[in-house]
């Protein structure tokens, strides 16, 4: 089977576009991946779309309708946080399988306003009746065990969105481009212990494009830029106790990063840069310890030390992650893949992560889902 | 509407039963095979997959704080904060409610904590009925 490569990687840049469709976003991005691929759309053997709101709409229809109705499949994905790396998983099996030489992945969001979460219910609105189902809340609640368990500090929390806002402030396409010190972090508006508003992701519009390839296609237009994958992986969550009354967030994702460092044959020692789904503060201090970056119970020492931030020993969420550079729902999975592909290349300017070869991508989908990407320089 | 005045209430959460007597309970279901517990009627178990349909049990209303978050925004109307909280009940059934009675600083993992039918905030359906909630309250001196 032949190896997939990604030659072709854009996305907007996040923000609130009040004034556009997410489809007009979609069709967007999918022209910046095509024209980085030097490609056209008549080029594609098949469109794999994303978005979690706007998942029944024929999203990969309406891009095409936007840029050229080539007669392709289109495949129209939704899984929560993750439904973007499932449209690139979608997309580098339809490669591996040998049926298309390239493809398109792209995923589009339009958020709604106003805080995430809750679920149909028949009843009462079990909101503060029967605790909370909001996302800070489900968050909070993960990162309290940790805290629990290892002493992790609010601090220590914190310290993720300073470095996170940091990274944004060199992303040209990141929603927010501000440095917010530790005592602004803390400052900020408490929303759920102990998140405060400024390690909670930005909810904003964005959407995000990659063309994937076959070897024998990516040798016709040259390898100099081309990035290999060396993993793709997604997974549902396992049985875990107390999943889901308590969202288990950690075993799906360790489940994940286990079968895609199977598949690349690597481990984490390995890697050069994480962009990994810190929808919230908490959850990037789990994620180090579930994506095996430093040991259990390690997280909160990790942070402290410096070195998750650029220019440290495994640099996390350069592109300024979601809590900076923002989660439009259905494109983020696309998108840190388009940081990692730009990283790889050497081509993001002031947040470059020097030598860059090798680098993972995770999105965390609610309900839920994992997706890992394992990408390496061609 | 008869002069008999005994209202059966209708219960506010998936986990919770009327019994005959108006007396709610909660509601778990186990794997006779591996004794996974979980909340809701499956076909099969989720755990290990063993066609024995989970069998419903009575659950305790005792239990121990896992986790919790103090809820300081939620969605537009509802009251802040409370107290979000995540309890183990003492026969392996775990719970989400709202924690009552309890000071943030007091908060902490494995405290002891007793489950409390309620009236889930005086909500009544359309023709009237009265919802049954709960919530947990601390066990004092059992530290």
């Amino acid at each position: 089977m032949s190896d997939v490569y990604i030659v072709g990687a854009d996305m907007i840049a996040f923000g609130r576009y009040p004034d556009r469709t997410y489809w007009q976003l979609g069709a967007e991005a999918s022209l910046g991946a095509l024209d980085d691929a030097g490609l056209s759309i008549k080029d594609i053997g098949a469109i794999y779309a994303s978005s979690c709101f706007n998942a029944q709409s024929m999203l990969g229809q309406k891009v095409l309708k936007e840029i050229g109705q080539t007669g392709v499949p289109c495949i129209n994905v939704s899984n929560a946080c993750a439904s973007g790396a499932t449209a690139v998983r979608e997309a580098f099996i339809g490669i591996k399988s040998g049926i298309y030489d390239a493809v398109l992945a792209v995923g589009s969001e339009k958020n709604p306003r106003g805080m995430l979460g809750g679920a149909p219910f028949e009843g009462p609105p079990p909101e503060g009746l029967f605790g909370s189902e909001s996302m800070p809340a489900v968050f909070a609640e993960a990162g309290m065990v940790h805290a629990a368990a290892y002493g992790t500090t609010l601090e220590q929390f914190a310290q993720v969105a300073v470095k996170n806002h940091h990274h944004a402030t060199m992303n040209p396409k990141a929603a927010y481009r501000k440095e917010t010190p530790l005592e602004e972090v803390l400052a900020s508006e408490m929303i759920a212990w102990p998140l405060t508003k400024l390690m909670c992701s930005a909810n904003v519009d964005g959407a995000a494009a990659l063309v994937l390839v076959s070897e024998k296609k990516a040798r016709e237009i040259g390898m100099s830029r081309a990035v290999r994958v060396r993993a793709s992986m997604l997974v549902s969550d396992p049985y875990e106790p107390r999943n889901p009354v308590m969202f288990d967030c950690n075993s799906v994702t360790r489940l994940a990063a286990a079968k895609a460092y199977e598949m690349a044959g690597l481990g984490p020692q390995d890697l050069d840069l994480v962009e990994l789904h810190d929808c919230f503060a908490t959850a990037e201090i789990l994620h180090y310890e579930n994506l095996g970056l430093c040991g259990e119970g390690e997280a909160g020492r990790l942070i402290d030390s410096g070195d998750t931030a650029l220019g440290g020993r495994i640099p996390v969420n350069v592109s300024g992650g979601l809590l900076s550079k923002g989660h439009p729902i259905g494109a983020t999975g696309v998108a840190n893949m388009v940081e990692i592909v730009e990283q790889l290349r050497g081509e993001v300017g002031a947040r470059q992560v020097a030598g860059a070869r090798i680098g993972l991508s995770h999105v965390l989908g609610f309900g839920a889902a994992a997706g890992v990407h394992i990408l390496e320089k061609a | 509407m008869t002069t008999d005045s005994l209202v059966i209430p209708k219960p506010g959460n998936t986990v919770i039963r009327i019994g005959g007597d108006a007396r709610p309970w909660i509601a778990g279901f186990r794997c006779d095979v591996c004794g996974a517990a979980v909340t809701e009627r499956t076909m099969a178990c989720r755990a290990c997959a063993s066609r024995t349909p989970p069998a419903e049990f009575r659950a305790v209303e005792t239990g121990r704080l896992h986790t919790w978050s103090v809820v300081h925004r939620s969605y537009p109307g509802v009251a802040v904060p409370f107290v979000s909280a995540i309890v183990d009940l003492d026969d392996g059934l775990t719970l989400k409610g709202t924690l009552r009675g309890v000071d943030a600083d007091a908060l902490r993992h494995g405290l002891p904590v007793a489950l409390v039918f309620d009236d889930a905030g005086g909500a009544h359906d359309k023709e009237g009925v009265p919802y049954v909630g709960f919530h947990f309250q601390p066990r004092e001196n059992q530290a």
